[in-house]
């Protein structure tokens, strides 16, 4: 499997520059990889194109075998007329409920599960929201600032366990944060504006997982490479 | 709080608006140069006489400057006379009766139909209705509410138990259960729309035949034109300048010697209807409005007037005895004038 | 809610008659033009038991008017967000019907339906069905993305489905366009029965004013806001007490 995007050029409608210019980029095997750049630089541009959310651009997206690549980000919600746990429910296959559990239980959810999505904290709301992506049938899973407003230390344990529950499975993982994007990513994209050539760099990351030991030399040095490289 | 803010502020506004439309109402009876003319219905032949006399500028020559304006089910002329955004008006006899029961300070100053006009249609073919005895067991048709129920009702009462062998049947803008004879009499002006319903019968190879309640000794009385107390004591010669413009208007309009000139001005503005049943039209209009001979036109006919007061008041549309002849005022003109 | 409904009634209908009496007192107005307040109560007290039957049948016409409107707003508003042909061509002949004033086409209902319950049901169904028609459309048609992607990208996405998160999303405004409605579907009702009904206060009132009798009308007038302000305030209260079934916030 391998994600490919070339010469990716791409300008909204009412903007003077490009956002994408000539951009390539490859993400060679599974893993918890990382995409990372300034503000408005189009991480979730980008993300959107990967994913077959956004078109109008030139150049390709070669997807090879990831034939299931969904987006998910912080700005979603959940329908509001009935329970968290009823909504995920009705959406996932029935052979995923135990796996359901044991997300809800990692993510800190289970006293939650009967509210309804408006009566979450935002938190909960986008730990919510990732479970039930995290329960459909993919090969590439965005994931746009979908840790956001959820705690370091619980972050730190929804991170693990993805990585621990879902080993052959590709993650973009798009975060404002240098240190936990250096520690826990595989590959770091890190995305720069379109006068920069070229406009996205790889840097490699720490890869923390559960059980290993963080190499702090390592994630100095990657925390150095991608500020430099943006 | 609030809503004893909002109530204060709003009886305020109320108070303002009322003295502001009370100075109004005065300023414009006192300055009215122009003489606003309220008529009853819309221009058609009904009113044929009330144009000539504007059109014909018998108006102007009386040294009057006189606003014809149309009517319509919404527009009363009394209510206009009162307020004072008219000076004289058209009203049918029920109106007049009601409002100066209700202490309206009117006069009726000259009758224009001698006949009342609303009758009722029947296919003579199929009936023979020449006296309210041949009424039994038919469907008649009446616009509850209206004038056609007060005269209907007053005929039937005066037959004794004939009320009870008719059916009445509500009538609206729909004419065809008297086309498919689900009704058997609809009640018509005969000489407008009656016309009209007798050429579309005529057409279809049959006849029309129309029952008067009026040949059988009900006196409704139909329109007449009115003026307040006050334009007849503080204007008279103003009062006796328009009615006498305007009755010579109806009596030109009526003349057959001008009946091209009146049908060529009545289809200008009532453009919905042919020459042909307009022509027809004014010929029935002049039956119904031509006064009895020995009298002049607009003769006020105080029997019919004080009949009309008693069915009203049997029919329980007026609570007490009125005397409209108090209020009836016919006006003489100086024949050399 | 209800009392605030019927007191902004009373508060208005009060100001009302205080303008017409101010009027006819300043003016020197005979009853005619405007009764005194001695008249209108006679009157309320002869003809308010009859008057009340007739704004209750009234009401219960427009109620299920206002019923069909709904529905059948409902029905076109779902086929008229698809985005093809069928959808454009609904738009358009929505957005254009709306324009013939029902007055106008009352009159041939009348003939063509007669002038029984269905000619009415039919003209308080149309006069509140426009205004319905665009909210709903306009509402169904808004993509709610935050809620939709999800079930877009995991080909979830059902026809029913996008019509329940989007009505769903927008209730509050739903309520508060069907309680609006309500007032055009009495309107609707009163205006039909007054053209060509034989039953109701529309009815009741055409006769009135063939009478001259300003006094009926007000007593008439005053049934309706009470009946029009209950509908509204019931209305209302439902919504309310769906949307907090729901855990529907309420803003401001």
């Amino acid at each position: 499997m391998l994600l490919q995007c070339s010469e990716l050029s791409f300008q909204f409608p009412q903007a003077e520059n490009p956002l994408f210019s000539g951009l390539n980029c490859q993400l060679p095997s599974p893993g918890f990889h990382g995409l990372f750049g300034l503000s408005g630089v189009g991480k979730s541009t980008l993300a959107k194109i990967i994913a077959g959310d956004l078109n109008g651009f030139s150049g390709k997206v070669s997807r090879d075998d990831l034939n299931a690549v969904l987006y998910s980000s912080n700005l979603e919600r959940l329908p509001g007329w009935s329970s968290v746990v009823d909504h995920i429910a009705k959406v996932i296959p029935s052979d995923r409920r135990s796996g359901m559990a044991e997300l809800v239980e990692s993510f800190g959810l289970r006293d939650y599960l009967d509210s309804r999505f408006s009566q979450l904290s935002l938190g909960q709301k986008n730990r919510a929201n990732l479970t039930r992506y995290l329960l459909q049938d993919f090969d590439l899973l965005v994931m746009d600032e979908s840790l956001a407003n959820v705690d370091e230390a619980t972050r730190e344990l929804i991170i693990l366990k993805i990585k621990e529950l879902f080993p052959d499975k590709y993650f973009l993982y798009i975060s404002h944060s240098v240190q936990e994007v250096s520690k826990f990513c595989d590959t770091i994209l890190v995305l720069r504006t379109f006068e920069k050539t070229p406009q996205i760099i790889d840097v490699a990351g720490c890869n923390y997982r559960q059980g290993g030991k963080l190499d702090k030399k390592c994630l100095e040095q990657t925390m150095l490479e991608i500020v430099n490289a943006s | 709080m609030k809503y004893q803010k909002i109530f204060i502020l709003a009886t305020l506004l109320t108070l303002c608006v009322c003295f502001f439309l009370a100075g109004c109402g005065k300023k414009k009876e006192q300055a009215a140069e122009v003489l606003n003319y309220r008529l009853k219905w819309l221009f058609n032949i009904s009113v044929a006489g009330d144009l000539y006399a504007d059109d014909q500028g018998i108006f102007e020559s009386h040294g009057l400057s006189v606003a014809v304006k149309s009517g319509g089910p919404e527009r009363d002329a009394i209510k206009e006379l009162e307020i004072g955004r008219a000076q004289f008006g058209v009203a049918s006899a029920d109106q007049v009766v009601r409002a100066i029961d209700k202490g309206a300070p009117i006069v009726v100053i000259a009758q224009l139909f001698q006949v009342n006009p609303l009758q009722w249609i029947f296919r003579q073919n199929n009936l023979a209705i020449d006296s309210p005895e041949d009424l039994k067991n038919k469907t008649i048709g009446i616009t509850y509410g209206g004038n056609d129920e007060t005269i209907m009702r007053a005929l039937l009462n005066k037959q004794g138990s004939l009320a009870d062998k008719v059916k009445l049947f509500s009538v609206r803008y729909d004419y065809s259960p008297f086309f498919t004879g689900e009704v058997d009499l609809w009640p018509v002006y005969r000489n407008a729309e009656g016309i009209v319903m007798a050429e579309k019968l005529h057409r279809q190879g049959e006849a029309a035949g129309f029952f008067n309640p009026d040949a059988f000794g009900v006196r409704f009385v139909a329109n007449s034109v009115i003026t307040t107390r006050r334009m007849i004591s503080e204007h008279p010669e103003t009062v006796q300048k328009f009615l006498e413009a305007l009755l010579q208007g109806w009596q030109e309009a009526l003349d057959p010697r001008n009946a091209k000139q009146t049908i060529d001005m009545v289809s200008r503005y009532d453009k919905e209807t042919s020459r042909q049943i307009i022509a027809k039209q004014l010929d029935s209009t002049r039956n119904l409005m031509l006064p009895p001979a020995g009298k002049s036109f607009g003769w006020i006919d105080v029997a019919s007037w004080t009949e009309t007061e008693r069915i009203m008041l049997d029919q329980k549309l007026i609570s007490s005895p009125v005397g409209i002849e108090k209020n009836l005022q016919q006006i003489t003109f100086d024949s050399s004038q | 809610m209800l009392h605030k409904r019927i007191w902004q009634f009373l508060l208005i209908y009060i100001l009302g008659l205080g303008f017409l009496f101010g009027l006819k007192y300043l003016l020197g107005l005979s009853d005619y033009v405007i009764p005194g307040p001695m008249e209108i109560y006679q009157t309320a007290r002869y003809n308010s038991g009859r008057y009340l039957v007739d704004t209750a049948n009234t009401l219960s016409v427009a109620f299920v008017g206002h019923l069909l409107a709904i529905l059948l707003a409902s029905l076109i508003s779902i086929i008229g967000r698809l985005p093809n042909l069928a959808g454009a061509m609904i738009k358009t002949a929505a957005y254009n019907l709306q324009a013939y004033p029902i007055v106008a086409v009352a009159p041939i209902i009348f003939i063509l339906l007669g002038d029984g319950l269905t000619s009415r049901l039919l003209i308080a169904a149309m006069i509140c069905y426009f205004p319905l028609l665009l909210s709903f459309i306009g509402i169904l048609t808004t993509p709610v993305p935050d809620i939709e992607h999800f079930y877009i990208t995991t080909k979830r996405m059902r026809w029913q489905l996008e019509v329940k998160i989007r009505a769903f999303e927008n209730i509050t405004k739903l309520t508060t366009v069907i309680a609006g409605s309500a007032t055009l579907a009495m309107v609707g009702t009163i205006i039909a029965e007054f053209i060509g009904a034989d039953a109701g206060i529309g009815y009741s009132l055409r006769i009135s004013l063939y009478q001259s009798d300003i006094g009926k009308v007000l007593v008439a007038l005053f049934f309706i806001g009470i009946f029009n302000s209950l509908y509204l305030a019931t209305l209302e209260g439902v919504g309310y007490f769906i949307q907090k079934k729901l855990g529907i916030s309420r803003e401001g």
